[in-house]
């Protein structure tokens, strides 16, 4: 029982990861990106390819797999983003960070191959540790770390602040002379790390998988939407009970209907409580 | 004046141009494949048609309709190979069935903004896959079920071109009759502004719902049809991509026309399997065109011939300088004093 709980959150706080990630973009651009989960997917692929494939030390290939993250972070934003924002429709973000999206999970489809390849182990520690495993509280870890890391930033630093001001108003911090285009660009880069971050840490229980994008795309926006949109706790919280209900629906009735159960929670809470747990009521302007 | 006039008459000609060539296709084709081609572009058409509709005019962007289609499929090899039905009785019902699915999926998801919205119907594809998978019984799981083939005259591939083809018109003109009148002015009023249509008193809701259960039956339809054609299908088929593929055909041929994501349909279903090396980019290439598309010229190919066009023949500007009637202006406002 405890194994399933581990596995749960484990793979929930791997969720919440991809939920911040999301909250990041959303803040300064108001878009809900597709290629989310592919930057965790990126950050995963290459941390195994830095430290199994070419044999670098750990360290470095975490370092590595953020500046790949935070490099197609910046792509994302001067490909799929910036051009689109200017147009007035709101629709065409969501095609050209999916053409996007897509793109990346078969160009690495085609570079890394289609198959599943394990993750190397980072720290020294004896397999059979069970619910004690690296590979468990490596994700949950540096999901709260992240978490806790953001509220500082967004609490005590000044381009933290500017975050937030844009996320209120960006038309009003443009007026105080706050370079929006510049923040919005930051809030990319540093999503993309955040997201390599997560996809490193949580690669031993993921594997190396080029196709993992999408599924974690959808299940952190799930996340995200339960937790409700613009809350970092909120993140946490949906992660953690996504990820529960997903190990223990596999525990009692098998593996087959974890996405139809998943969905089933969205659904649940958009109807209960269209705005999620935390987040704030939005008042269509008319 | 003198285009205006010659404009239908060049769209005329060039439909029946079309109609005369995809009718005597059997003639012509060099080979089996190519047939078989053809009837893939009618297949993927039929249910394009459909969602033309849905993403196209309504501007509801829905990237899950492969589930639909795998659903059409299912019902299809199951009803008319296990159970034994007659092929045309299931192909109704798999035109019902997913009528219905597509009833449960808009009623609640249809009510969600549009990014929300995109994400419900990419979970709807990848449930049904999963129940694909886990209903071994009923499905075969990952080995798949046999597609059953028509009785005579379509058991070769001229006559199953030919139903194709049929199916495919028939859609055709239906989405055109949808389009065309007034619930399809109330459709793009939808997409381009939705607060400003329900102030005009068009029925947000319930026009969503309506086009959105059609896009449905044309998905069963093409999903029975596409078993039939492939004579064998897996969960494999029906992978994510295919939705996206459906998805481009429609972007790139243009929003809000009917003829250009056919044009669309024709184009990407030959392309890769006419030029070698872009078979082997597959997907990718589809994400490229879908971003190429979307960053140069959002409302589609057709307008970009549009732009061409009007740079190549700028339309003649009217010049009609009106001499101001000083005395009458100098009564309007007063008159001499």
């Amino acid at each position: 029982m405890l194994t399933v709980v581990v596995t749960g959150l484990a793979i929930g706080m791997l969720f919440a990861a991809v939920a911040l990630v999301y909250n990041v973009m959303f803040s300064t651009s108001k878009v809900l990106s597709v290629t989310t989960g592919h930057i965790a997917m990126l950050g995963g692929v290459f941390g195994a390819w830095f430290v199994a494939t070419l044999h670098w030390p750990w360290a470095l290939g975490l370092v590595g797999a953020i500046a790949v993250g935070a490099a197609f972070g910046w792509a994302t934003e001067l490909l799929a983003i910036r051009r689109v924002l200017n147009r007035s429709d709101e629709h065409l973000w969501l095609l050209s960070t999916l053409a996007l999206a897509t793109m990346v999970q078969q160009g690495v489809g085609l570079w890394w191959g289609t198959e599943p390849k394990p993750f190397p182990r980072l720290i020294p520690q004896d397999f059979g540790a069970g619910a004690l495993d690296q590979k468990f509280w490596l994700p949950i870890a540096i999901a709260v770390l992240m978490a806790i890391g953001l509220e500082l930033f967004y609490r005590r630093t000044m381009y933290g602040k500017l975050f937030l001001a844009m996320s209120e108003d960006a038309f009003a911090a443009r007026a105080r002379g706050v370079s929006t285009d510049r923040i919005r660009v930051m809030s990319y880069v540093l999503s993309g790390a955040l997201g390599g971050l997560a996809g490193f840490a949580a690669g031993q229980l993921t594997f190396a998988y080029f196709a993992l994008g999408l599924t974690l795309t959808l299940n952190g926006f799930i996340a995200l939407a339960v937790g409700g949109l613009g809350s970092n706790i909120g993140a946490l919280i949906g992660g953690a009970a996504l990820g529960l209900l997903n190990a223990f629906a596999s525990h009692w009735f098998g593996g087959e209907y974890q996405q139809t159960i998943a969905v089933g929670l969205l659904m649940a809470v958009l109807l209960l409580k269209p705005e999620g747990l935390l987040g704030s009521k939005s008042v269509r302007p008319v | 004046m003198n285009e205006n006039a010659a404009r239908p008459a060049h769209k005329a000609i060039a439909l029946g141009v079309g109609a005369l060539l995809a009718a005597t296709l059997p003639w012509w084709a060099g080979d089996q494949y190519q047939m078989h081609l053809a009837a893939l572009i009618c297949i993927y058409w039929i249910l394009i048609a459909g969602l033309n509709l849905v993403v196209g005019y309504t501007g509801q962007l829905s990237i899950g309709h492969v589930g639909l289609l795998a659903i059409g499929a299912y019902t299809f090899a199951i009803l008319a190979g296990k159970v034994g039905w007659h092929p045309a009785v299931a192909v109704c019902a798999s035109g019902a069935l997913c009528g219905l699915c597509g009833l449960a999926l808009g009623l609640p998801s249809l009510r969600l903004p549009g990014f929300y919205f995109a994400m419900a119907t990419l979970a709807f594809a990848l449930i049904v896959n999963e129940l694909v998978l886990a209903q071994v019984d009923l499905t075969g799981g990952g080995i798949g079920l046999p597609g059953p083939v028509f009785p005579a005259p379509f058991d070769s591939p001229k006559g199953f071109y030919f139903l194709v083809a049929a199916l495919a018109l028939a859609v055709t003109l239906l989405s055109w009759n949808i389009a065309r009148r007034m619930w399809g002015r109330g459709l793009m009023s939808i997409r381009d502004n939705p607060v400003a249509a329900q102030a005009v008193g068009v029925p947000l809701f319930r026009a969503k719902l309506v086009v959105f259960v059609f896009s449905g039956v044309t998905a069963g339809v093409a999903g029975a049809m596409f078993a039939s054609l492939q004579s064998y299908i897996t969960p494999d088929t029906f992978v994510f991509e295919l939705s996206l593929f459906f998805f481009v055909c429609i972007i790139i041929g243009g929003r809000g026309s009917i003829i250009g994501p056919f044009l669309g349909t024709v184009v990407l279903t030959a392309l890769p399997e006419l030029v070698a090396p872009l078979a082997k980019l597959g997907h990718f290439f589809y994400g490229l065109l879908l971003l190429t598309v979307v960053l140069v010229v959002p409302e589609g190919i057709g307008r970009m011939f549009e732009l061409i066009g009007e740079r190549l023949r700028p339309r003649a500007e009217h010049h009609d300088p009106i001499e101001p009637d000083l005395a009458r202006l100098a009564r309007a406002l007063g008159g001499p004093r």
